[in-house]
């Protein structure tokens, strides 16, 4: 009897080693990432892609929400530096409160990779960003075309606006974007924040000012939501699809679907799955504190440049402008097709 | 004084909210541009639809001596059911439905169940097992936008329907239906307050629960149908919102509950229970809308609002105070 049981502790023993062996062969390691808040299409739609394409190169990844507040994720950030993880990708709720979290975790030796919210006020091993203030720029630019279109002439007057006047997020993006319109002195700017990126602060906004300056000609909001409420707004005060044009940023599906309806103008992208590829395809050099070589590279069929900058090796993804034209092009992170492809990892 | 003039004294008390939302409108129309027109005041009183309707709920649990933090996470569950099953776009479900006009009543139904449910739920653990309503229903506030986030999966519900959406376009004297209906909320809930048993009971209750109990009123089953009240009222608050944003998102309403209670305090709801009324909380909310307005038409930093709601419940407090301190020398 008591033979029998060694026996079969043994081999229990040994099923689990091989078991756990086995699991070793096929994860490479764990990463977490570190989400400022799941209310937001874009970030939930982050959690998805790259655990896709993290997973296509080898590594599991968790995930943790810092529900948009700053203190949580430096709480949570101390936690993960904590489980020593191979990895932890950051998308910060404020980029510059986190820079003493990223250095800690570093120190640590843990590798740290910025997405989507670039810190340049501390070095990490790797950002992957579309560029907040290139966001803006991108905009200025579809604000010059959309006015010529509308008025012959880059003039007339633009309603921004903003996300919570509290995220360096949004601030960067008019930071960008009222910098390239400076330039154009006819063009009116009017700048309000719909506090807590809460869409019916959006829709009183664009309900009053369409009141105060009917002659508005476009309704710039910094993130698709928000311009669901202005368009139900411009609806409800008997406006058409086209009576005022409308722009956000981000790219997220209901702006697509608002520009398949004809009441969105044009949608600055921010590319989800190339940046969240990028990450992926650099993650073994980051685990392993390999040199991340300067050049261009093909991500998910996008040509991206990695350069190096003060903070560390940087790979900035432009985001493309979406109008009726391109809208269905699958490459679109708000038409939900990921890429067939898997992500293949630098050599 | 005299007889007249001390009745005079005591309208002008009793009514204090209005008054100031008055004069605080004959000032923004006198000194702020483009603030006096019609299509302001009506925008005001459209904006202030889904606020006014989710205060009422509020209101009710506090004149009853209780509490309700979740009012606002209620109403964002009942956007988010609404527009999950009749929004077109996103993660809407498009239910088909025949005739059409029966989404009306269906998206209706199924947000008052849901809201129904949450307050049953706050006003068993309160009544019943006898928990504090603050920490029941700050665990509501939290617990409930979690389903909000983790039924959307932090996705957007676009493109309601329009036969539900009708209640946003069409308008009467410039008014949007949904307008109507908070004014019918507002007046039929103050009916209830002044006239019904069940509004006098919630009073006197909030004044004094163990004397209401030795007169023989129902306190346990009053105070549970308040809960349950202010429940389908958020709900009902939370289908007023995704008729206005088309829609819902994961953080739709984020914000309210706490422009509810200045709406409440400044209305003349005393927080200690069993004092205010339903009418002087839509003052009270439309005297927020009209601020908020007046510094969206300035141009003030938008935090400007929030400094200026959170000075206006103090004073709030403060005059309340006078009035009883002024009652009572009346007295």
């Amino acid at each position: 009897m008591k033979r029998t049981l060694t026996f079969g502790a043994m081999a229990l023993a040994g099923a689990m080693t091989i078991a756990q062996a086995g699991y070793a062969q096929d994860s490479k390691g764990t990463v977490y990432y570190l989400v400022p808040t799941l209310l937001d299409e874009f970030q939930t739609g982050s959690i998805t892609a790259l655990e896709m394409f993290l997973g296509q190169v080898g590594y599991d990844m968790e995930t943790l929400n810092a529900d948009n507040k700053t203190d949580l994720q430096q709480t949570q950030m101390n936690d993960v530096i904590a489980l020593a993880p191979d990895a932890i990708i950051l998308a910060a709720v404020d980029f510059n409160a986190l820079a003493p979290g990223v250095e800690a975790a570093r120190a640590a030796g843990i590798p740290v990779v910025i997405f989507d919210r670039q810190i340049d006020s501390v070095e990490s091993d790797f950002t992957s960003v579309a560029g907040t203030i290139e966001m803006g720029y991108t905009a200025a630019a579809e604000v010059q075309r959309l006015l010529t279109e509308r008025n012959g002439a880059v003039e007339g007057k633009v309603l921004q606006i903003l996300g919570d006047p509290g995220d360096p997020y949004t601030l960067d993006i008019q930071q960008g974007f009222e910098e390239v319109m400076a330039d154009f002195p006819e063009v009116t700017i009017i700048t309000h924040p719909a506090m807590q990126w809460e869409a019916s602060n959006a829709g009183t906004i664009a309900a009053n000012q369409i009141v105060t300056d009917p002659d508005i000609d476009i309704i710039f909001s910094h993130a698709a939501h928000l311009s669901v409420a202005v368009v139900a707004a411009l609806e409800s005060a008997g406006k058409a699809p086209g009576d005022v044009y409308v722009m956000s940023s981000n790219g997220a599906p209901v702006g697509l679907d608002l520009i398949r309806q004809g009441w969105m103008q044009s949608e600055v992208e921010q590319p989800l799955y190339a940046q969240a590829a990028a990450v992926a395809m650099f993650m073994d050099k980051v685990v392993n504190h390999e040199e991340i070589a300067d050049g261009e590279y093909d991500v998910i069929g996008l040509p991206s440049v990695v350069t190096h900058e003060a903070w560390g090796a940087t790979i900035k993804i432009p985001g493309a402008a979406i109008n009726a034209e391109n809208v269905d092009n699958p490459t679109f992170w708000g038409n939900l097709q990921p890429p067939a492809d898997p992500v293949t990892p630098v050599e | 004084m005299s007889p007249g003039q001390r009745r005079l004294f005591e309208f002008v008390l009793d009514n204090l909210v209005w008054f100031i939302l008055f004069v605080v409108l004959a000032i923004f129309s006198a000194f702020v541009p483009n603030y006096f027109q019609p299509q302001i005041f009506i925008n005001i009183i459209e904006q202030s639809t889904v606020l006014g309707v989710m205060s009422i709920g509020l209101a009710i649990v506090i004149i009853a001596g209780h509490m309700d933090l979740s009012v606002e996470s209620v109403a964002a569950l009942s956007a988010m059911v609404t527009g999950m099953m009749f929004a077109s776009a996103g993660i809407g479900m498009d239910i088909p439905l025949s005739p059409g006009w029966l989404k009306v009543p269906a998206s209706l139904a199924a947000g008052l169940a849901v809201g129904g449910l949450i307050g049953l739920l706050n006003g068993v653990l309160v009544v019943k097992v006898k928990l504090d309503a603050f920490i029941v229903t700050l665990a509501s506030f939290i617990w409930v936008r979690g389903t909000v986030v983790a039924l959307s999966g932090g996705r957007s519900a676009q493109g309601l329907a329009s036969e539900i959406r009708w209640f946003a376009i069409q308008r009467v004297f410039g008014l949007p239906l949904s307008a109507y209906i908070a004014i019918l909320c507002f007046v039929v809930f103050s009916v209830m307050m002044m006239k019904t048993r069940f509004g006098r009971h919630l009073t006197l209750i909030g004044g004094n629960e163990t004397a209401a109990f030795r007169a023989g009123i129902k306190v346990n089953k009053v105070l549970i149908t308040a809960f349950v009240m202010a429940g389908m009222i958020s709900a009902l608050a939370g289908w007023l919102l995704a008729i206005r944003t088309s829609g819902a998102t994961a953080n739709l309403g984020l914000g309210m509950l706490f422009q509810a209670f200045a709406a409440v305090v400044i209305g003349g709801v005393s927080l200690k229970g069993g004092i205010g009324g339903v009418p002087g909380v839509y003052a009270g909310v439309l005297l927020l809308s009209s601020i908020n307005t007046a510094i969206n038409l300035l141009h003030l930093p938008a935090e400007y609002t929030q400094v200026i709601q959170g000075l206006l419940v103090l004073a709030a407090v403060l005059l309340d105070t006078l009035k009883h301190t002024i009652r009572k020398r009346l007295a």
